[in-house]
């Protein structure tokens, strides 16, 4: 029974994981970088969940998507001012890319910490939960409500990911643009309006995820960082880029820490993915996550 | 004498072979010419001669010393230096400090160093742009500098990829002359490069690759004028 | 003289002549407050340089300078707490623990490049963090550990932590003067071309990453006596942030910006929380800006300016 338990509550967080690491993947699959400031578009989206529904009495289903919409705004916002010198000009560039875009959204990241601590302040504010219904039985596991709803919808925009990727012909443009951004763009795809709509995906996501877990983990300036860190966990796990690989490894990872907590240490459990993460890259520095760039 | 003896050298991406078990000497103060055309594996074999490609099979014995193993740095302090079809310069540094890098990299100390980089800098006319970054610099000169960090140690035998391709006449025409005076003083080369003219005038020796294997090797004008050869670039070119 | 060297001695005489300006300083700045506020600095300048070498210099984006400098707060915290150690015994070990992790990590990092460096690292600095949080047998955890102070009032920290950044920037003018500092600068620009040219790339990048972490340590050595208590906070991506902020505004990659931007950006922001708490949000503007558009950071700004002046001169500042 305990197994059954653990491994549910592990599905559940890993849905989340997923939902974060979906967004992070996709940037990276088209631009190549990593966004450092992804864990602030969740903060976004757990304080608009929030402070729309407690402090202006919008009810919760209008200022759910109301946080997905600000997270996009501020995805597509960053990806037209921050990003564009990625691709557009700067052809010496190609050898401080990387410098560039962990440094910019790093410090992206700080400014938007900085930014809520100061305008909303440092205190945690706890966001209301979708349903009243305290707890709910499914068969042998006793389940949350707001935690079951919130999973459930979680499940159902990823299967919006992967349906959206798989049969739409923007889709199919994400899709060519990360294999190919130069053949994409002969093919009459403009890869900076994919890249400028996969941020604005990938925040709107995130901002999604930060809504449904507010009632769950208090909407605070810091809440995103360690998002984030999961997310790059499950990333890496997952290969970088790959979308399906990030939806695995998300549930991967959240039954594997409910596990990890129980039987190895619950003090730690916050470091399993970590040392995953470590050692992934130590020892599948290519292959888990795809092409490594030839050395000549 | 053999200076650089290449054995059954072979490498497979996937199941092809891109380099198949070739086999070639080239003697202390030869030009040879590498020829062969897109996708022969003239620049996988050059990545194995110079530690950028661990082969699948075979051996490079530079000197009577065996250099397969060897990783690519303690290679080019062995003598092997190459020249990349795309261009690598170090960006961010000075144009004389490009050539301070070769220099101190291949265990010179710093007046040595020095003195040679300025050398170089006024025989490859690039004393003016010296103290320019070299990512600042136009796509010939960034070429002649890296050119020139081949040579800040004199090698045992030069690697060069293409060193003519897309580059001004002018440039063209100080690259062709260092190597000519070099050759006439015993350095050695192996030349990869796609301009027959250039390959007819420089090297007396050419070796042709096709599919992974040498097709013909000895004499410039034989190997341009072997039908098996011509017969590669046409069916190349057809393709 | 290549132009590097040129470039480093004019930023190394710089940056002598501000630390000399802060050696003059508690002359005028008598308030005991304002003083802990330079050594904070200080103590930032240190993580700063460490993080410069082997991000700005060799190009490794290490997102862990705050956790090696918690590991030397922690050497000389630990040996204290359990033993009764001097945190002067304590210094020595400190940084040899900050610089063993860091020969681990470095050796981790090795092969991988850019945002897996970056992943690496920074998971890396929160296993640290997380481990000395919860190992509180050991640590305490969260509730820290007191570290008995060294000397009494501010000026003598003061100036122990002036003297030992004026060494390490010594050292470290003299490391890079050698030819480490060029080929640290083509390990950075291209790995394969500098190993094609006899460089190995696998001393020079461990040895970088061994030297920044040992600095960074020392940096959390000195700081623990001083603040008297230490906590895995000290840790926090958050306080490498602000290192990687410093940097980026003083200017990366030169022997100079980190100083200037660790006083700059430490003390301005103390002057800014009297007018309003807004410092850290002008800073990360700063970064991005700077990151953005001023590639080159104040250095290169100032530089630039220079270049303007008397007919033009390229020294390469390094704008976008």
């Amino acid at each position: 029974m305990l197994y059954l338990d653990l491994t549910v509550t592990g599905l559940m967080t890993g849905v989340f994981y997923a939902l974060m690491a979906i967004g992070l993947t996709l940037i990276f699959g088209i631009l190549r970088v990593v966004n450092f400031a992804h864990g602030e578009f969740y903060m976004v989206g757990a304080y608009t969940y929030t402070l729309l529904s407690t402090a202006l009495g919008v009810p919760v289903w209008l200022t759910l998507p109301a946080a997905v919409l600000v997270g996009a705004a501020l995805g597509w916002v960053t990806e037209r001012t921050l990003m564009r010198p990625l691709y557009a000009g700067y052809s010496s560039w190609g050898l401080m890319k990387d410098e560039y875009a962990i440094i910019v959204t790093f410090g992206l990241s700080l400014l938007l910490i900085n930014l809520v601590d100061k305008v909303i302040g440092p205190y945690p504010y706890r966001g209301p939960e979708l349903i009243d219904t305290a707890r709910v039985h499914l068969g042998p596991v006793i389940a949350d409500g707001h935690r079951l709803m919130a999973t459930g919808l979680g499940v159902a925009v990823i299967a919006g990911v992967f349906a959206f990727m798989r049969f739409t012909v923007a889709g199919k443009q994400v899709q060519a643009v990360a294999q190919n951004r130069l053949g994409a763009s002969l093919a009459g795809i403009d890869p900076g309006r994919v890249s400028a709509a996969v941020f604005a995906a990938s925040g709107g996501l995130a901002a999604f995820a930060g809504g449904l877990l507010a009632p769950i983990i208090n909407a605070s300036p810091d809440v995103g960082v360690f998002t984030a860190v999961k997310s790059y966990v499950v990333v890496v796990l997952g290969g970088m880029g790959s979308v399906a690989g990030a939806v695995v490894a998300g549930l991967f990872l959240g039954v594997a820490e409910s596990f990890g907590a129980v039987f190895i240490s619950y003090g730690y459990r916050d470091t399993f993915g970590l040392v995953i993460l470590i050692l992934v890259l130590m020892f599948r520095p290519q292959g888990l996550f795809g092409e490594k760039g030839r050395s000549v | 004498m053999t200076f650089l003896k290449v054995k059954g050298l072979e490498k497979r991406f996937g199941g092809r072979h891109a380099v198949d078990s070739v086999h070639f000497d080239v003697a202390a103060g030869e030009l040879v010419g590498l020829i062969g055309p897109n996708g022969s594996g003239k620049t996988t074999l050059l990545n194995m001669l110079s530690g950028h490609l661990a082969p699948d099979g075979g051996t490079v014995t530079l000197e009577g010393r065996e250099v397969t193993r060897l990783p690519v740095h303690r290679r080019a302090r062995a003598g092997i230096l190459r020249m990349f079809q795309l261009t690598r310069v170090f960006d961010r540094v000075s144009t004389l400090d490009n050539l301070l890098v070769a220099g101190r990299g291949l265990g010179l100390n710093a007046r040595d160093a020095l003195t040679r980089a300025r050398a170089l800098l006024d025989e490859l006319s690039l004393s003016p742009v010296a103290a320019l970054d070299a990512g600042r610099l136009s796509g010939g000169q960034r070429k002649l500098l890296e050119f020139g960090t081949c040579f800040m140690v004199p090698p045992r035998i030069a690697l060069l990829d293409e060193p003519f391709a897309a580059v001004h006449p002018s440039m063209r025409e100080i690259m062709g002359r260092f190597v000519r005076e070099r050759h006439a003083l015993g350095q050695t080369f192996l030349l990869v490069s796609h301009d027959m003219p250039v390959v007819r005038e420089m090297c007396e020796r050419s070796v042709c690759m096709n599919a992974g294997s040498i097709l013909a090797d000895g004499n410039t004008e034989d190997v341009l004028n072997d039908p098996a050869v011509i017969e590669a670039y046409l069916g190349g070119e057809a393709a | 003289m290549g132009n590097s060297e040129r470039r480093l001695r004019a930023e190394f005489h710089g940056s002598l002549v501000i630390l000399a300006l802060v050696a003059a300083l508690p002359l005028v700045l008598t308030s005991v407050y304002w003083q802990g506020v330079v050594i904070v600095s200080l103590y930032y300048a240190l993580q700063a340089m460490g993080w410069n070498l082997v991000t700005g210099y060799t190009g490794q984006m290490n997102l862990a300078p705050a956790a090696f400098a918690m590991v030397g707060a922690y050497g000389v915290g630990l040996l204290s707490h359990h033993w009764g150690i001097s945190p002067w015994l304590g210094v020595p070990v400190g940084v040899a623990a900050a610089a063993g992790i860091g020969l681990v990590l470095g050796r981790i990092v090795l092969p991988l490049q850019g945002a897996y460096v970056a992943l690496t690292t920074l998971s890396f600095a929160e296993i640290l963090r997380l481990v000395i949080g919860n190992s509180y047998s050991v640590t305490r955890g969260d509730l820290g550990l007191n570290v008995p102070t060294v000397f009494d009032g501010r000026l003598p920290y003061y100036y122990l932590m002036l003297a030992v950044v004026v060494l390490v920037q010594i050292a470290l003018y003299a490391l890079m003067r050698s030819r480490m500092g060029l080929f640290l600068q083509a390990v950075r620009d291209d790995e394969v071309a500098a190993a094609s040219r006899g460089v190995s790339i696998v001393w020079w990048k461990t040895l970088a990453f061994v030297v920044s972490s040992a600095i960074c340590g020392l940096a959390g050595t000195l700081y623990a006596p001083f603040a008297g208590l230490i906590s895995p906070e000290l840790g926090l991506i958050l306080n490498t942030g602000l290192v990687v902020s410093m940097v980026v505004i003083g200017g990366m990659g030169t022997m100079i910006g980190p100083i200037v931007g660790a006083l700059l950006v430490y003390t301005a922001g103390e002057m800014l929380r009297e007018v309003g708490d807004y410092h850290l949000i002008v800073f990360a503007l700063l970064v991005i800006v700077f990151a953005r558009f001023f590639r080159g950071g104040i250095w290169g700004l100032l530089q630039l300016g220079a270049d303007r002046l008397p007919g033009r001169r390229e020294t390469g500042a390094r704008e976008g």
